[in-house]
Parts: C-alpha cells; structure tokens; sequence
C-alpha cells in the first residue's frame, strides 16, 4: 500500500520553525494499528490521516502523536488544511473535517490559515502545589481542563522553566501549559506533555484553545496575538468568539514523498 | 548553498519488515551541504540518526558519510551505515555488491551485499573495566553482574529476563560519564540479547544499535568463544543482528526496507 506523505512545519514562515507535522491524505482507512504504526515511525509530533468524509464534511480527520491517538492537534490539523489547499488542488478557501472534536473548519486568508475550533473551558481549580513541583517555579493559578494551564507573572518565568519531565508525566492531565503576559506580544507559553511523548511540545495549536478565552476576558480584547517561546518558536494570531475561537498562522512544506507499508 | 532538489529515504535497518528495526533518514548528497542546515534537517527527521553521504570518498572510498542525530553530529553510526548501503544498492546503484565510506575519524567503513542481507566491517572497540562512569545501578534500577566500558557505558546482566525489564531512569542514565549505556546479557534463543540507552543524545532508548555492537562482539566474542553470533536488540521495535569477530574489526549484519521515499524542499531554505 502506497500512502503520499508531506511534512510541514506549522505555525511559522520559515523552514525549521514552528511544529513539524505529518499529513498523510488517504483514499481508504487502514486499519488503526497501521495509522499507530506510521504515526510512531514518522516521530513527527503530530500526524494527520484524512480520507474523504463519510458525512457532509470535506473529509475524515484523525490525528496521532507518535505514541497514541488524540482528540484534538491545531497544528497538525493547520499542516492538513496546508496540504489540501497547497498540493491537492483543493477548489474552496474553507475546508472542513470531522473528527473527534466533531467539525471542524479552517479558512485561507492571504497566506494565513484560520482554525476554527472549539474553546475549552478552564477551572481554576488546579493544584497549584504538585504544579509548582513539576515545573520547578511557582505559577500564581492553575486551571484545569483538557489540559491544565499554568499561569506565572511575566515572559521570564516562562522561558526559566525546566520542567522535572518524570513530575509532569505524573500530574492527572494530558499535558501542562504555562502561560504569561508577553513582552512584545499579548500572551506567551510553553507547552509540556511527557506524558503524551512530547516532553516540550513546540507550538501547540489546541492549547490556545483555552488560553484565548482566559487571555481574552483578563486582557479586555477578543483579538490576540501569541507566541511559543520553545526552541523552535511559533506565532499564532488568536480571536475569542465565545464558545469558539479561531487560530491563525502560516505554515512551510519541509518534504513530500511517498510511504510504503 | 546549493538549491539542488535533496532526496531523502527513511529506511528500517535490522529488519524485513517495515515499523519494525531501526529507522533512520538517509540524504544522498551530490555535495556537500552547510553542516547547519543537516543538523537542522536530522533535527527536523526527529529519527534517532540521520546520514548524509556525497561521492567525495577519502583513501579510495566511494564515499563520505556523514551522521547527526536530532541534537548533534556523531562519529560513528551502524543502522544509519546499514540504511545508506541498503539506498545505494535498492534505489541508486543496483548493480553494486559492496559500498565503501570514509567517516570524520578516518575510517573507513565497507558494507557487502548477500542476498537480503548487508553486513557491516566496523573496528572493533572492545569495553574495559570502568569504575569512574558514576552510579550505573541506580540509573538501571537494577544491579549488574558487571559494569565495563568503551565510548559506552556497558552493563552486563546474568539473564535476559533482567535485560528485558529495566526501566532506567533516563536523567540518571544522561548524568552518567558515558555517551550511551549498553546493558547486555545472555540471550534465551541467541547468543546475546542488549538494550542500548542514550538520552544524552537525545534518544532515550535506541530501537536497534549497530555501533554497540562494536564493543558487544569483542566481548561475547571472547566470553563464548565464538567468532559468529546471532544477536537480539530488545526494543519494543526489536532488531535481528548478525555479528562476526575477527579481532579488531567486527562484521555487523541484517536486512533493511525502505519505509518513505521524498524530496526535501531546498528552494525554501533560508540564505
């Protein structure tokens, strides 16, 4: 079986930034061990599988860390729309996928692409204590959620952080993000999900899908500009719609080639 | 640079079958490129080694290669050896049946061809009694019969049992005074089993080692008394090893598939 494959980097406007990415369009579905399988030997952070849709949806959408299928990857979902509109000729400048999260839609712009995804709810009810001891610095709040997110004073304590990765994994949740005012910028983060397989993550679209409503609501302003201050980088361009948001970046083709399994 | 297409494979080494063995990235280069942007392109594969190799062999080799993994460049490297050979003789040069490659250190490495299998001419680096490498018990959570060493650390464990069931603790491992850590013992239905770890490199466990098995030969080779053994890497991906001793050098050997064959898009690199 012959599979096209593309790897992008999302969320950046250069080669080697941003989130790297797999896609990886399909005509059938293998069965899920074999998606498992290429997932694990691409090692990219995320990979995309989309076939047709079976609904009234563009197409299908799955996605997988190297280690396990998720819910839910802006970036990798980002790297998918890149792709359809990009390479496969793909005719409307909105294209929509259902997936796990249910529908989801993302629109060109120029050469933005624009996620419109759910906004997940927080609860500032997290564990500050083994939060502070997983991350080695003591955040002001933590929420949690899908993932629980870490709030400290200023960009600083975001880019002093290193983490004790075994604690992380630890912490009852997928992942942690730390997030803060940024200098030069509204919002700021890191990103850390061991547990996941992905010690650091370097930009993590869906984790902007519940800081933009907590950044949105403390800093009085629906449209926010973001960056992931990983080694790799990220800017993400973030609007608060109430119980949607959108996510915004540009995203470069690395490679295209062809799998053989 | 230049902006000259680069193609890139990604093969399975130490297997016949694909999503099993080691995978690493190969890029055939007809020059060579800045050693900044093959470490930006090893730290893009995320595979645990990425070989680059252009047709400017030294010492009548027929070419140089070259090896990084997703954090650095490496002196000597068998899957990613293993993998090359495999895209010269399947893709590039089908009529070949041997390959020789000069590496930075000066070696020069040849890889044959026999039917399926490719084996490797690797120097031999036996390990040595070692006591300075720090605590390696506490970093394995499990005592070894014996702790030697080479560029690797290398443990030797009375079972393959105790092998199979260790769960370092990879900061400890990455404290230790070696590059990687081989823990090796018996095998149940082979001659020797290992495992080999190196979150110093930023691959916490290797699914299969070739260059390990430079000082695993030597070794088992004298301990057993045999100069041809059948090796198992443990890995949850596992890999099958055909090993030969023959004193200062050890032959390396198994199968390779290609996994993805692809273009790199060099006409977006930045100046």
């Amino acid at each position: 079986m012959k599979i096209p494959y593309y790897q992008v980097d999302a969320f950046t406007d250069r080669l080697f930034g941003g989130n790297p990415a797999g896609v990886c369009p399909l005509e059938t579905w293998p069965p899920d061990r074999t998606l498992l399988a290429i997932a694990g030997e691409n090692a990219k952070p995320g990979n995309a599988f989309f076939a047709p849709a079976k609904g009234d949806a563009d197409f299908d959408l799955r996605v997988f860390t190297p280690t396990q299928e998720v819910s839910i990857s802006g970036h990798t979902t980002l790297s998918a729309a890149f792709v359809i509109f990009t390479a496969l000729g793909f005719a409307s400048d909105t294209v929509t996928f259902d997936g796990q999260s249910g529908r989801l839609s993302v629109s060109r712009d120029g050469d933005l692409l624009v996620l419109d995804f759910p906004a997940l709810p927080a609860q500032p009810d997290g564990p500050l204590d083994s939060v502070a001891a997983a991350l080695g610095r003591p955040p002001q709040a933590v929420f949690t959620g899908l993932d629980w997110m870490a709030v400290f004073e200023g960009e600083d304590d975001i880019r002093a952080l290193r983490p004790d990765m075994a604690a992380v994994a630890a912490l009852d949740c997928r992942g942690v993000m730390a997030t803060a005012p940024g200098e030069t910028c509204d919002f700021v983060s890191r990103v850390f999900a061991p547990g996941a397989g992905l010690p650091e993550d370097q930009v993590t679209g869906s984790a902007h899908c519940m800081m933009t409503p907590y950044w949105a609501q403390r800093l009085g302003k629906s449209h926010l500009e973001a960056r992931q201050l990983s080694k790799r980088g990220g800017t993400l361009i973030c609007e608060d719609h109430g119980a949607r948001v959108t996510i915004s970046g540009r995203a470069v083709l690395y490679a295209q080639g062809t799998i053989e399994v | 640079m230049g902006t000259a297409p680069i193609s890139i494979y990604q093969v399975d080494a130490f297997t016949d079958r694909v999503f099993a063995g080691n995978p690493a990235a190969v890029c055939p280069l007809d020059a060579w490129i800045d050693a900044g942007v093959m470490q930006a392109i090893a730290t893009e594969n995320n595979l645990s080694e990425t070989a680059f190799f252009a047709p400017d062999g030294q010492d009548g080799a027929d070419y140089a290669i070259r090896w990084f993994t997703p954090v650095d460049e490496i002196d000597l490297a068998g899957h990613p050896t293993l993998a090359t050979a495999h895209v010269i003789f399947s893709a590039l040069e089908p009529t070949r049946e041997t390959v020789t490659f000069s590496t930075r250190l000066g070696d020069t490495l040849s890889v044959v061809r026999a039917g399926d299998r490719l084996t490797m001419d690797f120097p031999a680096r036996a390990p040595q009694p070692n006591d300075a490498l720090g605590d390696v018990a506490a970093a394995l959570g499990a005592e070894p019969a014996e702790v030697l060493a080479a560029r690797d650390g290398f443990a030797v464990f009375k079972s393959e049992a105790e092998v199979a069931a260790l769960a370092p603790d990879m900061a400890a491992v990455a404290g230790l005074d070696c590059m990687g850590l081989i823990a090796t013992a018996p095998g149940d239905e082979c001659d020797f089993v290992s495992r080999f770890f190196a979150p110093k490199m930023g691959v916490p466990e290797d699914p299969v080692t070739g260059s390990a098995h430079c000082t695993l030969i030597p070794y088992w080779g004298e301990r057993l008394g045999k100069t041809e053994m059948l090796a198992h890497q443990i890995s949850a991906r596992g890999g099958t090893i055909h090993c030969g001793h023959d004193g200062t050098r050890v032959r390396i050997g198994g199968g390779a598939v290609t996994y993805m064959t692809g273009t790199i898009m060099t006409g977006t690199f930045a100046p």
